[in-house]
């Protein structure tokens, strides 16, 4: 039992270790954020959560089931939020490393003359970030409750003539078990490596602009090499 | 009715790019992954990463399909 429950928190442990040299700095902040994903993926496949609830009839007479609880992560308030928290961590380790103007000058691209084109396309594409962390997680465990809601109303509706209710949302249950770890384990690796790409970006071109932030870790061979876009 | 159709034809032509390239990438791991078996543990992060980052404009798909739907 305690080894079962220890297995995600050794696999993103491992996972985080291996990415920079400084992981000790955020690896509580990845971690925790993993493992409240997960059990908010989880818990809407458990019976009851979204389908028991308060019966509401509005003005035009028609009725909708108001639940008492909910899955948290087929709401977009929770993963907006989430992903906010996320922007704000990078954004944070970003000037941290660079300084206020350092982080400034990478959003500025590397020929200054270019300045006026590339400063749009950055700031465009780190609030794009925001944008498809939250919605992918919402996505995705949205759009799996609604594929086994549906799949139960079209098995049940022939239930009488082919028992397949009892078989087929089954199947599609366990797909979510594993989209939910998945996309939990996504959600914290790409704030992961948003933070060490923020923290490494200035390597390339102008090493003497910023001082200490270099040499705290110039040993860092692994900070380059994990940049996404 | 009509921001029905347009959202349904945003998720279904949005999700054909989205799933060439996630076929593309997921093909090419397996190969990688063939050839070099001990690799599995390399892969595997820049793997998802790049799963998810694919991913991202299906997700865009959704975004517009959703705001069609409810706005």
């Amino acid at each position: 039992m305690q080894s079962a429950l220890e297995l995600p928190i050794e696999l993103m442990a491992g996972i985080i270790s291996g990415s920079t040299s400084r992981w000790r700095s955020y690896a509580a902040l990845i971690l925790g954020r993993f493992l409240m994903i997960l059990v908010a993926n989880w818990v809407g496949l458990l019976p009851g959560v979204g389908t028991i609830g308060i019966t509401h009839v509005d003005e035009a007479g028609h009725e909708a089931v108001i639940p008492i609880v909910r899955p948290a992560s087929a709401d977009l308030n929770f993963t907006l939020g989430l992903a906010i928290v996320a922007f704000v961590m990078f954004v944070y380790w970003g000037v941290r490393a660079h300084g206020g103007w350092g982080y400034l000058k990478e959003l500025m691209g590397q020929p200054l003359y270019m300045a006026p084109l590339m400063l749009p396309i950055n700031l465009i594409s780190e609030f794009s970030r925001l944008i498809s962390l939250s919605m992918r997680l919402f996505g995705n465990i949205f759009a799996g409750e609604v594929l086994i809601a549906t799949m139960l109303a079209l098995t049940t509706a022939v239930v009488f003539v082919l028992p397949l209710a009892f078989f087929v949302p089954a199947v599609f249950l366990g797909l979510e078990l594993l989209f939910g770890l998945v996309q939990a384990l996504v959600f914290a690796l790409l704030a992961m490596t948003y933070i060490s790409v923020a923290i490494a970006e200035q390597s390339a071109g102008h090493d003497n602009d910023h001082g200490e932030a270099d040499v705290a870790h110039a040993d860092d061979p692994h900070a380059a090499g994990a940049a996404p876009a | 009715m009509d921001s029905n159709l347009a959202a349904g034809l945003a998720i279904g032509l949005g999700a054909i790019g989205p799933g060439i390239g996630l076929g593309l990438g997921v093909s090419k791991a397996m190969e990688a992954l063939g050839r070099n078996p001990e690799a599995a543990g390399a892969i595997f992060v820049p793997y998802i990463l790049g799963l998810a980052l694919t991913e991202a404009i299906g997700i865009y798909a959704l975004v517009i399909g959703l705001l069609l739907m409810f706005t």
